[in-house]
C-alpha cells in the first residue's frame, strides 16, 4: 500500500499501558444516530480512529492518475487551514500521536492513533485535516515528487517483487479503472495541479462517502461526536460509487515481460474472480487457496513443492483477494476492500535459468488443484488451521477496527467470526465445487520481470522442455514429477505477448 | 531508537525514522511494566515468562545468542541465517511434513529471523497449544536431523532470499558500507552473507552440522513466553521437554575491530533506475546498560533525525532535496555503526546534502541541546517504545532482544533509566568522541550511466 508507507509518519502512538482512561464506557449501537463502527477496549490508554472514504484510484480522472493518492498524501503529510505541516508535526511531537492515510483502488482511509490523555486536541487536528486540509504549494510539490519517485525510482528500480505485482495489475486490468497503480502514473502525476487536488477533495471527501470507526479507550459518545462533526463539516455527495465494468478475462496465457537488469526473475500470475468476501463461495475458496499457497507459511503446496522440495526460490504463494502484508507480520492490512477481486500466484525471484520451469510448475499446481481438488484429510487440516489462525488476524484494537469496517463494506458479519462459522459448515465437496466454479489454469495474465525477455519468451514458445538445475541429488519421485512439469503445456496466446522496457512501465494507463 | 533487531528492514526503518516516531511525557515508571518470572534448568537453559493480558493467546520465542557475528571463519558468511532455515528441516520424531502439519493444525503464526547478534524462532498461537509448541520446539533444538540433500536444496532458498533482497539498492549500499568500515570484525559482512559464500553453501554440509553443535546449546539460548499461561505448568513442561538437552562449551573468538584512523569513502553504481542513496557511518559504542555513551547517541539520533529536527525541516520540507533521512545505531553486542541513510531527490545536490548533514553533526559537538527539547525527546522515546508493547509477539521479541544482549531481563528497564539520565553535556561529549572525520565512512550510490 503506497500511502501507508508514504504517509504514516508518527509510528505508534504513546502510552505505557499504565493509566486507566477516565471514560471507559464505549458507544453502543443503542445510539440511533450512530452509523459508524465501534471497537471499544475500555482498559486501553490508546484510541484509534479510522475514517474510510469511498474514494480511490478508480476515481482518478483520465490523464490525472494519482490524484486520489496525492489528495490523500496532502491530508497525511500536510497541514490544516489553520496550521502548517511544520506546526502540525511540532504539535503532535510530544504526544507521540500518529495520523496517516492509506489510499487504495476504491477506498481511502485516514487513520489516527493517540493516547487518550491527548485525545481532544489531537482529534481537533485530525478532524481539520479531513475537512479543511491546507493545500500548501510546498507540501504539494514535495508530495507529488514523492509519489513520482515511488514510481520512477522505487517501482522501476528498487523492488522487483512489487514491480512484478504492479505489472500484473496493469496487465490484468488493462482498460479497466483498476489499471493504474494506487500511486497513479508518471504522466498523470505530472499533470496534476494543486487546484485539481482541492477540487477532488471537495468532490470525493463527502459525508455520504464516509464510514467512521473508533477503537480503544475512547470516551462515551465519542463515535457519535466524530460522525456528527464530520457530517456537519463535509459536503453532501451523491454517495454513489463509480460503476465498475466487468474486467476483461484473459484468453489463454497472456504474457507481459518487463525487461530490466534483474538479478533474478520475478513472476506474478492472475485472473479476475467474480466473488468477494460478500459471497458464500469466498469461504470454501479460502480453504482451497490456503491449501495451495497460504501467504508466507509452509502450509501451501506451492511453497512445499517449489521451495521445500526443489529450492527454487524463497517463497511461492497464492491469493483470492488483494493482499498487502501489514509491516513485518504475515497478516494483510485492513481497509483495502474492493468490489472486484482477483486470484493470483506470487513466485518470488527465481534464478533466471530455472524461471521457465518455476512458471510451469506453479501453473500446473493450480491445474492439479482444479482437476483433483482437496482430499478429505487436506480439507480437514486446512480448515482447522484457518479457524485457529483467524484469531491472530486481530491482535490489536486498530486491526480489529479495520476488519470490522471492512465487514461493513462487504455487508457481512465480522470477518473473523464469518471465517470461523462459515468454515465449520463446509465439506470437502463444497470446497472442491467452489474451486471448479471459480479457479482455472488455462486463461491467465502473467507478468514476468526479467533481464532477457526475448530469450524467456522464446523458451516458452519453443517445443523444448524447460530445464531445472539442482544443487544436489534429488529423488526419483521428484525427477519423475519434473518430467510431468516439463511436459505441461502452456496455452500461450501469441497475440497477447508484450515486452516492455522497465522505463516505460507506469508512464501512463494503456 | 536502537531497539529493532531485524536487520532486514532498513528501508522500512528509514521511513519510520523519517517520519520521526516520537512521543513525549514525563514518567519514571519502569518501561517494561509486566510481571516477569524466570527460572533456569540444570543444563543452563533460562526461561522467562511474562504475564500479559491476552486471553487465549500465547507467544513463544526461542532466543539463540548467535548471529552473523559468530561467522568467524572466512568463506562462511551467512551461516547463522542459513541455519535458521535448516531448523525447519525436521527431526526423526517430527520430519518436515509432520512438523509443518502440526504447526498448521495449531493455526499458529510461526517463523524465525536472524540478525548480526541473534536468531529468534517465534510462534504465536492459542494458549491451549503451549505444550504442543514446547514439544515441537524442544525436539528440533535437541534432535535436528537433516540430510545432505535437504541441506543443498535449502541453499537454493537462501540464494532466492539474497536475490530478492538485492533487487533493492539499499542492500548493496549496506553491504558496501560494512565492507569498507570494518576490517576484521564479523560485522564486516551483513547477515545474509556474501554472494560467493552463499553460492558455495551446497558444498559445506559438514560446517552446518558443526554450527549446530557449537551454538544450539541450552546455555546459549533463552525461552521467552508471553501471554496466557500458567508459570508453574511452564516450568514443569520446560523441565520435561528441555531437561535432556546437553550443554556445550564453544566460545567463538571474535576479532576486535581496530580504531579507524582515516575517513573511508566509496562510490558505487546501480544498474537500474534509482535516486542517489548515501550512507554516512561512524563506529559507535556497543550496547551497554551501564555507561552513558550509547544512550546519549540514541538520544542524539532522535534530535538529529526526528520529524521536528532542523535537518528534517531543512532538507525534507524546505529544500525538498531528500525523501529518506534516518540515522542511528542498532543495539549490538560489539561496536556497531551509527548510520545515516539518505535518499537524495535531486542528483546534483549530493554534496550539499552531505555537507549539511555533517555540519549539523558538528553543531552537536559545540552547542548544548535545549533542555526542554531534550526532556521531550527522552520522554518521547520512552512512550514510543512502550506503545509498541501491545500484544504478546512484540513483547516477547522486545524482551528477547535485550536478553540476547546481556542475558538479563532487567536490562530493558535499566537502559531506559539511563536514557532519562542523559544530559546535554553527555551528548556533546559523546558526539566529540565518536563523530570524528577519522571515524567516518561515506558511501554514495548512484544510477549507472547508460
Amino acid at each position: 500500500m503506497m500511502s501507508r508507507r508514504h504517509t504514516a509518519w508518527l509510528g505508534g502512538g504513546l502510552g505505557l499501558a499504565l493509566a486507566m482512561v477516565a471514560c471507559s464506557v464505549a458507544d453502543t449501537p443503542a445510539l440511533p444516530s450512530v452509523q459508524g463502527v465501534a471497537q471499544p477496549a475500555p482498559n486501553s490508554p490508546l484510541v484509534t480512529l479510522r475514517v474510510m472514504f469511498d474514494t480511490g484510484s478508480i476515481d482518478d480522472p483520465a490523464g490525472r492518475e494519482g490524484l486520489n493518492a496525492l489528495t490523500a498524501l496532502m491530508i497525511g503529510q500536510g497541514g490544516t487551514a489553520d496550521i502548517s505541516y511544520q506546526e502540525l508535526t511540532a504539535t503532535l511531537y510530544p504526544w507521540a500521536a500518529s495520523i496517516s492515510t492509506q489510499a487504495d483502488k476504491e477506498v481511502t482511509t485516514v487513520i489516527g492513533e493517540v493516547h487518550v490523555d491527548h485525545l481532544k486536541p489531537f482529534y481537533d487536528i485530525f478532524r481539520e485535516l479531513i475537512v479543511a486540509p491546507r493545500f500548501d504549494e510546498a507540501d504539494f510539490a514535495r508530495n507529488r515528487d514523492f509519489l513520482s519517485n515511488a514510481i520512477v525510482a522505487g517501482l522501476r528500480g528498487n523492488d522487483d517483487e512489487e514491480l512484478g505485482k504492479q505489472a500484473l495489475n496493469a496487465w490484468l486490468y488493462e482498460g479497466h479503472p483498476y489499471a493504474a497503480t494506487e500511486m497513479g502514473t508518471e504522466e498523470g502525476l505530472a499533470a496534476i495541479t494543486l487546484d485539481d487536488v482541492a477540487a477532488y477533495h471537495g468532490a470525493r471527501y463527502t459525508r455520504d462517502n464516509m464510514m467512521v470507526g473508533v477503537g480503544g479507550g475512547y470516551p462515551d459518545g465519542f463515535l457519535a461526536r466524530v460522525e456528527a462533526d464530520l457530517a456537519t463539516a463535509l459536503p453532501a455527495g451523491d454517495g454513489a460509487a463509480r460503476a465498475l465494468p466487468e474486467p476483461r478475462h484473459p484468453q489463454g496465457h497472456e504474457l507481459l515481460f518487463v525487461e530490466k537488469d534483474a538479478i533474478a526473475t520475478a513472476i506474478s500470475i492472475g485472473f479476475p474472480l467474480e466473488i468477494t468476501r460478500a459471497d458464500d463461495d469466498f469461504y470454501p475458496l479460502m480453504v482451497a487457496n490456503s491449501y495451495l499457497g497460504e501467504h508466507r507459511t509452509f502450509n501451501g503446496r506451492l511453497m512445499n513443492q517449489m521451495r521445500g522440495l526443489r529450492g527454487l526460490n524463497y517463497g511461492d504463494y497464492s491469493y483470492i483477494e488483494q493482499f498487502i502484508q501489514d509491516g513485518g507480520s504475515t497478516f494483510p492490512v485492513p481497509n483495502i476492500p474492493r468490489r472486484q477481486q482477483f486470484f493470483s500466484i506470487w513466485i518470488r525471484p527465481v534464478p533466471h535459468h530455472n524461471a521457465a520451469f518455476a512458471l510451469r510448475q506453479a501453473i500446473r499446481e493450480l491445474a492439479l488443484l482444479v482437476d483433483e481438488g482437496l482430499l478429505e484429510e487436506d480439507f480437514e487440516a486446512t480448515r482447522e488451521y484457518l479457524v485457529n489462525y483467524a484469531n491472530l488476524y486481530v491482535q490489536t484494537t486498530s486491526r480489529r477496527l479495520g476488519y470490522a469496517m471492512d465487514s461493513r463494506f462487504y455487508g457481512t458479519d465480522f470477518f473473523i467470526d464469518e471465517i470461523r462459522s462459515r468454515l465449520m459448515e463446509l465439506t470437502v465437496e463444497d470446497v472442491n465445487a467452489a474451486v471448479r466454479r471459480h479457479l482455472q489454469a488455462d486463461h491467465l495474465a502473467i507478468a514476468i520481470v526479467t533481464s532477457d525477455a526475448e530469450g524467456f519468451r522464446d523458451v516458452l514458445l519453443s517445443d523444448e522442455p524447460p530445464s531445472i538445475t539442482y544443487n544436489t541429488e534429488v529423488s526419483d519421485d521428484i525427477l519423475g514429477e519434473d518430467e510431468a512439469i516439463k511436459g505441461y503445456e502452456l496455452p500461450i496466446n501469441t497475440e497477447r505477448i508484450r515486452i516492455v522496457p522497465v522505463e516505460e512501465m507506469f508512464k501512463r494507463v494503456s | 531508537m536502537r531497539r529493532g533487531p531485524n536487520q532486514w528492514c532498513l528501508l522500512a526503518l528509514a521511513w519510520l525514522v523519517l517520519s520521526g516516531a516520537t512521543a513525549s511525557s514525563q514518567s519514571q515508571e519502569r518501561i517494561f511494566p509486566f510481571p516477569t518470572t524466570e527460572f533456569e534448568l540444570d543444563n543452563g537453559l533460562r526461561v522467562v515468562g511474562v504475564d500479559y493480558d491476552s486471553p487465549g493467546i500465547v507467544a513463544y520465542y526461542t532466543v539463540v545468542r548467535t548471529g552473523s557475528r559468530n561467522e568467524v571463519e572466512p568463506g562462511f558468511s551467512g551461516y547463522a541465517h542459513f541455519f535458521e532455515h535448516m531448523m525447519f528441516r525436521g527431526t526423526e520424531k517430527y520430519p518436515t511434513d509432520a512438523y509443518t502439519d502440526a504447526v498448521k493444525r495449531l493455526g499458529a503464526d510461526s517463523n524465525a529471523f536472524t540478525t548480526d547478534d541473534w536468531t529468534a524462532y517465534h510462534t504465536v498461537a492459542s494458549a491451549d497449544a503451549l505444550e504442543t509448541i514446547i514439544d515441537l520446539e524442544s525436539d528440533r533444538f535437541l534432535n535436528l536431523d537433516y540430510s545432505i540433500d535437504d541441506y543443498r536444496t535449502e541453499a537454493g532458498a537462501i540464494l532466492g532470499e539474497y536475490n530478492l533482497n538485492f533487487s533493492n539498492p539499499v542492500a548493496l549500499l549496506r553491504e558496501s558500507v560494512r565492507d569498507l568500515a570494518y576490517t576484521t570484525h564479523p560485522y564486516k559482512h551483513t547477515t545474509i552473507g556474501l554472494l560467493e559464500d552463499i553460492q558455495a553453501m551446497p558444498e559445506h554440509y559438514d560446517y552446518s552440522v558443526e554450527f549446530y553443535d557449537r551454538y544450539y546449546r541450552p546455555e546459549n539460548c533463552f525461552i521467552v513466553v508471553v501471554g496466557d499461561f500458567d508459570p508453574t505448568e511452564l516450568e514443569r513442561l520446560a523441565e520435561q521437554y528441555y531437561g535432556a538437552w546437553e550443554p556445550g562449551d564453544f566460545e567463538p573468538t571474535i576479532s576486535v575491530e581496530p580504531p579507524q584512523t582515516e575517513e573511508r569513502t566509496a562510490e558505487i553504481t546501480w544498474p537500474n533506475p534509482t535516486l542517489p542513496w548515501m550512507t554516512i557511518a561512524y563506529h559507535a559504542p556497543a550496547f551497554s546498560d551501564e555507561t552513558i555513551d550509547m544512550p546519549a547517541m540514541d538520544v542524539l539520533s532522535q534530535l538529529l533525525f526526528s520529524q521536528t529536527s532542523p535537518l528534517f525541516q531543512q532538507l525534507y520540507l524546505s529544500d525538498q532535496v531528500v525523501d529518506v533521512l534516518s540515522g542511528g545505531a542498532v543495539d549490538h553486542r560489539d561496536p556497531p555503526l551509527f548510520e545515516v541513510l539518505i535518499r537524495i531527490t535531486k542528483p546534483d545536490q549530493i554534496d550539499y546534502v552531505r555537507d549539511t548533514v555533517l555540519a549539523e553533526i558538528e553543531r552537536m559537538k559545540t552547542e548544548p541541546v535545549d533542555a526542554q527539547l531534550l526532556a521531550d525527546t527522552k520522554s518521547a522515546m520512552r512512550y514510543s517504545f512502550a506503545s509498541g508493547l501491545n500484544s504478546p509477539g512484540p513483547i516477547a521479541e522486545t524482551l528477547g532482544h535485550y536478553l540476547q544482549l546481556t542475558g538479563d531481563p532487567e536490562t530493558v528497564n535499566r537502559v531506559y533509566e539511563l536514557y532519562d539520565q542523559v544530559t546535554a553535556d553527555d551528548i556533546q561529549t559523546m558526539a566529540a568522541r565518536y563523530f570524528a572525520e577519522t571515524n567516518r565512512t561515506v558511501v554514495v550510490l548512484t544510477q549507472e550511466a547508460e
